[in-house]
């Protein structure tokens, strides 16, 4: 196995088929994946209020595992999956918050987000430290509204950055009308990950 | 040897289950302001509109719900052809040309309006698409709908009859 270890967490709806051919296929090129369906793990219904009541310390003991290999440990959450996930990242004692990496996936962080209101965020708790990449879709409701998610995770002490997803939507590897071109990017979802590892140069 | 560690716990899976969509009353709240362009480039706000019911939709060409709610409000607006009613749909943060190149399969007769940066869909407060707006013809938001609709039939009708009612009966 290479150095580094990739925790790929599903989101609210569950781990999908594409999901899991990507991570083999990073594993096939020396990731070490370890693949986390927390709706399944924790008998939760599919709705992304359930990724609000996983146990957090679950998740932290998770975390310091990974890491206690030795290896450079990112982490991969999926919409709803960013609340435990930044939470549990939290609750890391200084050390070792700063050496994991969270890659985010069009996270959903909103208590509030309805027409005409202004939009209100969880509270993840202290993220100094913590380097945060959110990889955003360009095709969704949520775009207009990254900078102030970016703002929201650095103003809990998060070091941020974003990358736009050109021509696609959330959860493109999953859709049930896929365009050409998602179906395309879900066979190549290694590759954009790797290249994210690679080219962030986080971990 | 590489692998895939995988945590594999039998769940159980509780499907969400679709929320019919309803109509949100609001008490004639002042609406905020829609800086936007036609697809020719000719500045368009409320003001164009003032005197008429409005319905504003905010919209993506990619947003499927979007697509099929189009021709009932298509339809909408032969059924209210000569009433004092005004469809606007706006298209939500994407580029001249990906607005056309869906209007180049879809004929609509009412107006679409591009918000390329998005600055409108932000002032409005838009989390999801499509959502849609009732103003009455003082311009003041009386209903917000999120989520697709049939805008020719059912509550839509019922809703959009009572605003266009009530300009009448203030018009005697």
């Amino acid at each position: 196995m290479g150095e580094q270890r990739l925790l790929w967490v599903a989101s609210e709806h569950g781990r999908a088929a594409p999901e899991l051919h990507a991570a083999q296929k990073l594993a096939a090129q020396g990731v070490e994946v370890w693949s986390l369906d927390l709706v399944n793990a924790f008998f939760l219904p599919q709705l992304p209020g359930s990724m609000d009541d996983v146990p957090v310390q679950d998740l932290t003991d998770w975390l310091q595992l990974a890491q206690d290999g030795g290896k450079r440990v990112t982490v991969l959450a999926v919409a709803r999956a960013a609340v435990p996930v930044l939470r549990a990242a939290a609750r890391l004692d200084p050390g070792r918050r700063n050496r994991l990496c969270v890659l985010l996936m069009y996270p959903n962080l909103y208590t509030v987000a309805e027409p005409l209101a202004e939009p209100a965020y969880l509270e993840v708790g202290d993220l100094s430290g913590l380097r945060v990449r959110v990889l955003q879709p360009r095709r969704s409701a949520a775009t207009p509204w990254l900078p102030g998610l970016l703002d929201h995770l650095a103003l809990h002490g998060a070091a941020v950055s974003r990358v736009i997803l050109e021509n696609l939507r959330e959860g493109y590897w999953a859709r049930e009308t896929p365009t050409e071109f998602e179906v395309a990017e879900s066979q190549r979802m290694d590759a954009m990950l790797l290249r994210e590892l690679d080219t962030w140069r986080c971990a | 040897m590489n692998r895939v560690l995988m945590i594999l716990v039998a769940g159980l899976f509780l499907a969400a289950g679709a929320k019919a969509a309803g109509f949100e009353a609001r008490a004639s709240l002042p609406a905020p302001a829609l800086e936007a362009q036609d697809l020719k480039g000719a500045p368009k706000t409320l003001a164009d509109y003032r005197g008429k019911v409005v319905l504003l939709n905010f919209w993506a060409s990619w947003c499927p719900p979007c697509l099929r709610e189009m021709p009932s409000m298509e339809r909408l607006r032969e059924k209210m052809a000569g009433r004092p009613l005004e469809i606007v749909a706006v298209d939500s943060a994407e580029t001249p040309e990906e607005v056309s190149a869906y209007l180049s399969r879809m004929q609509l007769g009412f107006p679409v309006l591009l918000d390329p940066d998005g600055s409108n869909t932000r002032r409005w407060k838009i989390f999801a698409l499509p959502t849609s707006f009732l103003l009455d013809a003082e311009g003041r938001v009386r209903y917000v709908l999120t989520g697709p609709t049939e805008w020719d039939e059912g509550e839509a009708l019922q809703v959009i009859d009572s605003l266009l009612a009530e300009l009448t009966s203030s018009a005697k």
